[in-house]
């Protein structure tokens, strides 16, 4: 009965209980959206991180994280191989060759990490093969013979391997997607012109177009002058297993391309019977185990098992590896409270204000009820349900409009190119897909109804001061 | 009466919901406010860390060197250009550099390594590279020694966390270890008797010692008195390299640099690059370093320099770490626009109540002889005191906050120090003392207020005065 009337309250003065419904709404949103965004960026990195990069838990020889060595590999690598094998949540794990070198072309040298990797078992359990970037070539695809290499687009960039070219077939490309003649005209100048880095490029593309055009087709045109021939050939030097220092000639099978710098930068995959016969580490023996799970949530019970069955190896999670993710992984939930509490008390206010307006002027109808014999304890409730009402009403319109939203940006995503090289150099994607999970909503729910509850009090209490003769007799 | 003084009273009229509104405005500004001051002074900070460690705030390069750093693109610092920089009113000092890469060897562990060639003394007026050596170091010895020592358990309970941790100054080591002021005097001996570490500077013509960044010489294990050997490639592709004693070891306050920097004496530099004469780049030293200063200056030298030449401000040496900071200051805007726009909603929703309920009162005024345009100028007088109120009392509790902050910055300690310093930055939050951000959000709340101004006015305007009476 009490929530009827409470309800059909909040509808009486309909123009004021919708003002604070909007904000409650378009608060509550703009929150969650936020939060979608920045919560998108925190899980496209730590998924990166894990089936990019890391996987979810490697295994390596005691010493050789603080002594990278050739000759620190794995003891025993194949029983360690059945063991982790039958370990209960383990999905697939493989070895790795590592070893510190330097890539060099006849222009530019840069160091490196070289991996040596089982090149089928990779491509099962990683998805670094399906980061290939089109018309690069392949993952290990092509019969060559040449050793041959996997290198981030970062690394090819640096070692001069990727180029920018404007060509008469780009020139007819742009044309035809649309870009206007008069800028193409301004690239007149470069035509068929060789860059040997992004950044000569950029800077004479910044001299020879408008800013309008270069904030509208910049992209399109760095993307096209992009170019590459197949099969270009680096050198890797580093130290053999007797530190003696020794090196070949590979070919680069394909460029990959993913959204951390610095793991683009240094990475270069070679599969592991390429580096034996060079580094002289025999057949069967690796660095380091990479062990891929079933599902992440796995991760820290698999990790103490393995840590208690293998003793003399050093098993680390992705989160031991990178502390810094596994940190922002476990405060992620806080921040985004915090960011919700701040909206909803400056939310609050207006809640109370609108409350205390709606007790005000109803002084004489809630002393009429009290001396018809309503009790206190009825009226409390009955003010408390509005406020109450008010927030839910406006929470749940703006958690539909904003998962609304945020499925609906979901599938193509959010493009902040323009901050690009600040957000890869960290690690992140600039391209953001909003994602949250149900849990945030429930909890946002929550908030909510407690926000209803305490901007209610102090409206509730006044109501509860009011004496019903005074209230009756005072004015209207 | 006076319109405002109408206003005022008015105002109080309804003590609470003026109270409740305003308190509104104040909440959003007191955030808005304490929120840009702790961002604001967070890129301060960091960029004047890596401006006075590292790049200085001007530069004179060959004008490809930016785009590819690479020793090819030096230039040959003759004394004519020198004179020519130095000539400049605003310029006190130009430093040269020979910068390149090189690989570092010590015992069997091998690094990559920026290799900077210094003016040991002109060096001093830029970057103060000898107030940044390290005096404590807390390796595995010393921490095994000051566990021995009769000191707090607190702080030998934060030893481990912090071994291998190197220290410039006495400050930064009684937070990480948690000594108060008053233990200062018993710990501190201790501290100065088992960790320090005595460290040189290189001179003029010194041309076998190096100084090592604190987190490189963690990774060659290399200390004080240890050789390393330096590989690389020359001026031109002639092979580069070298023996050097470590005279030295520096803490810098950008963990990027820290972890990969190898100074030496210019001379040294271009007798192990093959590069005579060269240098890659000179920092300008100004008399002051306000963005107008710098844009001027460097301007004025601009014209003045042979043309293969070109002088770089600190935001073009600096252009990754302007585009992150770029990035985060607009999310923090974006967290703050809708902070504004919950509060001008809650602002729209008084505004409104305010006039439904006052009808009966200003049909009264209007059909006694008041004009509606003293009657518009009253009801937007009293919402400019309300917002008035609100931005006062946020900016007025909000500064004591803000300086306090900046004189005894928030540092981090423990675990999210060293998240911090993965990510390459220093684990302090300083506030940035007010500025123009402060305007900012008096401008905003303005903004908000001249909306509900308009309605209301209008409002005003259409008011039939029977009908309201009679409501």
């Amino acid at each position: 009965m009490i929530t009827g009337i409470a309800w059909k309250n909040v509808w009486r003065n309909r123009s004021r209980s919708l003002i604070v419904i909007a904000a409650i709404t378009v608060g509550v949103f703009a929150g969650v959206f936020t939060i979608a965004i920045m919560n998108s960026a925190v899980v496209q990195r730590i998924d990166a991180a894990v089936n990019e990069e890391l996987s979810h838990i490697q295994i390596n020889n005691r010493d050789f994280r603080s002594n990278g060595q050739a000759d620190n590999v794995i003891p025993d690598y194949d029983s360690v191989l059945s063991v982790v094998s039958s370990t209960p949540g383990v999905k697939e794990a493989t070895g790795r060759i590592i070893i510190k070198g330097m890539a060099s072309t006849a222009a530019k040298s840069s160091g490196v990490e070289i991996t040596g990797i089982d090149v089928e078992k990779e491509k099962q359990i990683m998805t670094l093969h399906s980061k290939l970037i089109e018309g690069t070539g392949s993952y290990f695809g092509s019969e060559t013979r040449y050793n041959s290499a996997f290198i981030g687009e970062k690394l090819a960039k640096e070692l001069n391997i990727i180029r920018f070219i404007l060509t008469e077939e780009d020139f007819n490309d742009l044309a035809s997607a649309g870009v206007p003649e008069e800028l193409l005209n301004h690239l007149e100048p470069i035509r068929n012109q060789r860059f040997t880095s992004e950044k000569k490029f950029s800077s004479e593309l910044k001299q020879l177009l408008t800013p309008a055009e270069q904030r509208k087709y910049m992209l399109q045109v760095k993307e096209s002058a992009w170019s590459y021939r197949e099969g270009s050939r680096i050198i890797l030097t580093f130290l053999d297993i007797n530190n003696v220092q020794t090196g070949a000639v590979f070919r680069v099978s394909g460029i990959f391309r993913t959204n951390n710098n610095m793991f683009e930068a240094t990475s270069v995959f070679v599969p592991a019977e390429e580096l034996r016969p060079l580094t002289g580490i025999p057949e069967g023996e690796f660095h380091r185990m990479i062990v891929r799970l079933d599902s992440d949530d796995l991760t820290d019970g698999v990790l103490k098992q393995l840590r208690s069955t293998l003793p003399g190896l050093e098993v680390l999670s992705w989160k031991d590896i990178q502390p810094d993710l596994a940190m922002m992984a476990g405060m992620m939930h806080l921040v985004y409270g915090i960011f919700m509490i701040i909206i909803l008390a400056a939310l609050a206010f207006g809640i109370v204000n609108t409350m205390l307006m709606a007790v005000l002027e109803r002084t004489r109808e809630l002393g009429m009820l009290a001396a018809i014999g309503m009790n206190k304890g009825r009226i409390f409730v009955m003010i408390m349900l509005e406020s109450i009402f008010l927030s839910i009403v406006g929470g749940i319109t703006g958690m539909i409009v904003g998962g609304t939203v945020i499925a609906a940006t979901a599938e193509k995503g959010i493009n902040l190119v323009k901050y690009a090289d600040g957000f890869e150099a960290m690690g992140y994607s600039a391209h953001l897909y909003p994602s949250i999970d149900t849990g945030f909503f429930v909890m946002t729910a929550v908030m909510i109804v407690i926000t209803g509850i305490l901007s209610a009090v102090y409206p509730a209490r006044k109501a509860l001061k009011l004496n019903p003769v005074e209230a009756i007799r005072g004015e209207k | 009466m006076k319109d405002y003084q109408l206003a005022w009273r008015n105002l109080w009229r309804n003590r609470r919901r003026t109270i409740i509104t305003a308190a509104s405005v104040f909440f959003a500004v007191f955030f808005a406010m304490v929120m840009r001051s702790f961002q604001l002074g967070a890129y301060d900070r960091m960029f004047k860390n890596v401006i006075e460690s590292y790049t200085g705030y001007l530069q004179l390069q060959e004008k490809d060197y930016l785009d590819e750093p690479e020793l090819d693109n030096g230039f040959e610092l003759t004394d004519s250009i020198t004179g020519i920089v130095v000539s400049d009113p605003d310029v006190t000092a130009v430093v040269p550099r020979l910068e390149s890469f090189a690989l570092a060897a010590a015992g069997n562990r091998t690094q990559g390594v920026m290799v900077m060639g210094i003016d040991p003394t002109g060096e001093e007026k830029v970057s103060g590279i000898s107030k940044r050596l390290v005096s404590f170091r807390l390796d595995s010895v010393a921490v095994a020694r000051l566990k021995d020592e009769n000191i707090p358990e607190r702080t030998k309970s934060l030893l481990d966390i912090f071994l291998d941790e190197s220290y410039a100054g006495y400050s930064r080591i009684m937070l990480d270890l948690g000594i108060h002021e008053k233990d200062s005097a018993l710990v501190l001996p201790y501290l100065r008797k088992d960790a320090s570490v005595v460290n040189n500077y290189i001179s003029e013509d010194d041309s076998l010692g190096v100084i090592l960044g604190s987190g490189l010489s963690g990774y060659l294990s290399a200390g004080l008195g240890d050789t390393i050997v330096l590989i690389g490639q020359g001026y031109h592709g002639v092979s580069a390299f070298g023996k050097y004693v470590v005279r030295g070891i520096v803490k810098l306050p950008a963990p990027d640099i820290d972890n990969a920097i190898i100074y030496m004496t210019i001379g040294a530099a271009r007798e192990l690059y093959g590069a005579p004469g060269m240098a890659t780049s000179a920092v300008i030293r100004l008399k002051g370093n306000s963005d107008r200063d710098i844009s001027l200056t460097s301007a004025r030298l601009s014209g003045s320099i042979p043309g293969d030449l070109i002088i770089r401000p600190w935001q073009e040496l600096n252009e990754l770490l302007v585009n992150q900071m770029d990035a985060d200051n607009k999310s923090g805007m974006i967290m703050i626009g809708i902070l504004y726009l919950v509060i001008a909603f809650g602002v729209f929703g008084t505004v409104l109540m305010m006039l439904a309920e006052r009808k009966r009162e200003f049909g009264m005024l209007i059909s006694v002889g008041m004009r509606k345009g003293k009657l518009a100028r009253v009801v937007s007088l009293e919402m400019l005191f309300i917002g008035l109120i609100g931005v006062i009392a946020g900016v007025a509790a909000s500064l004591p906050i803000i300086f306090l902050g900046n004189v005894h910055p928030i540092r981090f300690t423990g675990e999210y120090a060293r998240m911090y310093e993965e990510y390459g930055f220093e684990p302090v939050m300083p506030t940035m003392l007010p500025d123009t951000y402060v305007l900012w959000q008096s401008v905003v709340v303005l903004i908000i207020l001249l909306i509900a101004i308009s309605f209301s006015i209008r409002k005003i305007y259409k008011i039939d005065v029977i009908k309201s009476m009679r409501s």
